[in-house]
């Protein structure tokens, strides 16, 4: 239960309640660890939609990405590291296909998507139709 | 024969030392802080550790090894834009930090740090002696 308020907290990085932050630091700890993947983050600005999904791993080659009635799907597969088989592994990443879908506001533009990919983040940006943008209006005297 | 065949492993998470008096009072000064996952993997020549570091670049990343103890600190940077007005987010902090106690069967003055797409890679190798090694056996 906190911890579905926790992941719609509306603060980028920002401080918490003393109180919950005890119990926070539990939760992100364990979680990072069992969670799905890959972990998104998401945003809106006044111009576009931004959503980052951590994919650590991957080569910018490997992601397929694409838009589909307004639903973002990024997918993939992590493969395993090449090793010797006689090593003594404990594996807490994650491996295998993945696929990861976001619903995209419906004021958006598909058309104008942009996606980097730097250190492990897939950086996904996608504008705002035209008409929904903010504008300034001149008034005459 | 092998050396790395014993109960003891050669690399151990710090995490399970420390009391848990001390855990708490650690979380609450690291709040914001993430856990990584991390792959260790020991073969007869040594330790390569990974670790998701998604989000951490070359500059932001902390590599420290103090007696026996290997942490690594890396500081998220995403680039958002200024005005981003956050819609859902998986990822809350900003930082991510991760201790090692290393055996002394390990070299850690030979620890050789890789960092790729977002994925450190450690290889820490045996030191000689522990290294395994034939004796042969002569003829009397």
């Amino acid at each position: 239960m906190i911890s579905n308020m926790l992941r719609f907290s509306p603060s980028f990085f920002e401080g918490f309640d003393e109180v919950l932050a005890p119990e926070f630091a539990r939760l992100t700890r364990e979680s990072s660890r069992t969670r799905a993947y890959p972990q998104v983050n998401m945003g809106v600005t006044d111009k576009s939609v931004e959503v980052y999904l951590f994919t650590p791993g991957l080569e910018a080659s490997e992601l397929d990405v694409s838009i589909e009635k307004n639903l973002l799907s990024v997918s993939g597969e992590r493969t395993k590291d090449d090793l010797d088989k006689n090593a003594i592994n404990r594996r807490e990443r994650f491996v295998g296909k993945f696929k990861r879908t976001v619903a995209l506001p419906e004021d958006v533009d598909p058309d104008q998507t942009e996606a980097v990919y730097r250190d492990g983040v897939l950086h996904i940006s996608v504008a705002k139709k035209a008409e929904v943008q903010p504008c300034q209006i001149e008034v005459k005297v | 024969m092998t050396t790395n065949t014993g109960t003891e492993a050669a690399v151990k998470q710090s995490n399970n030392e420390v009391s848990t008096a001390q855990q708490e009072s650690n979380a609450r000064a690291q709040s914001l802080e993430l856990t990584p996952a991390a792959d260790i993997h020991e073969t007869k020549d040594g330790a390569v550790i990974y670790i998701d570091l998604p989000g951490v670049s070359k500059d932001s990343l902390d590599i420290n090894m103090d007696s026996d103890v290997l942490t690594i600190k890396g500081g998220v940077n995403l680039n958002t834009p200024d005005d981003l007005n956050p819609t859902y987010m998986d990822v809350h902090a900003g930082f991510y930090s991760r201790k090692f106690t290393l055996s002394s069967e390990l070299d850690s003055a030979k620890i050789d740090a890789n960092l790729k797409n977002g994925v450190l890679q450690l290889e820490i190798p045996r030191s000689e002696k522990h290294k395994p090694r034939k004796i042969e056996v002569k003829v009397a």
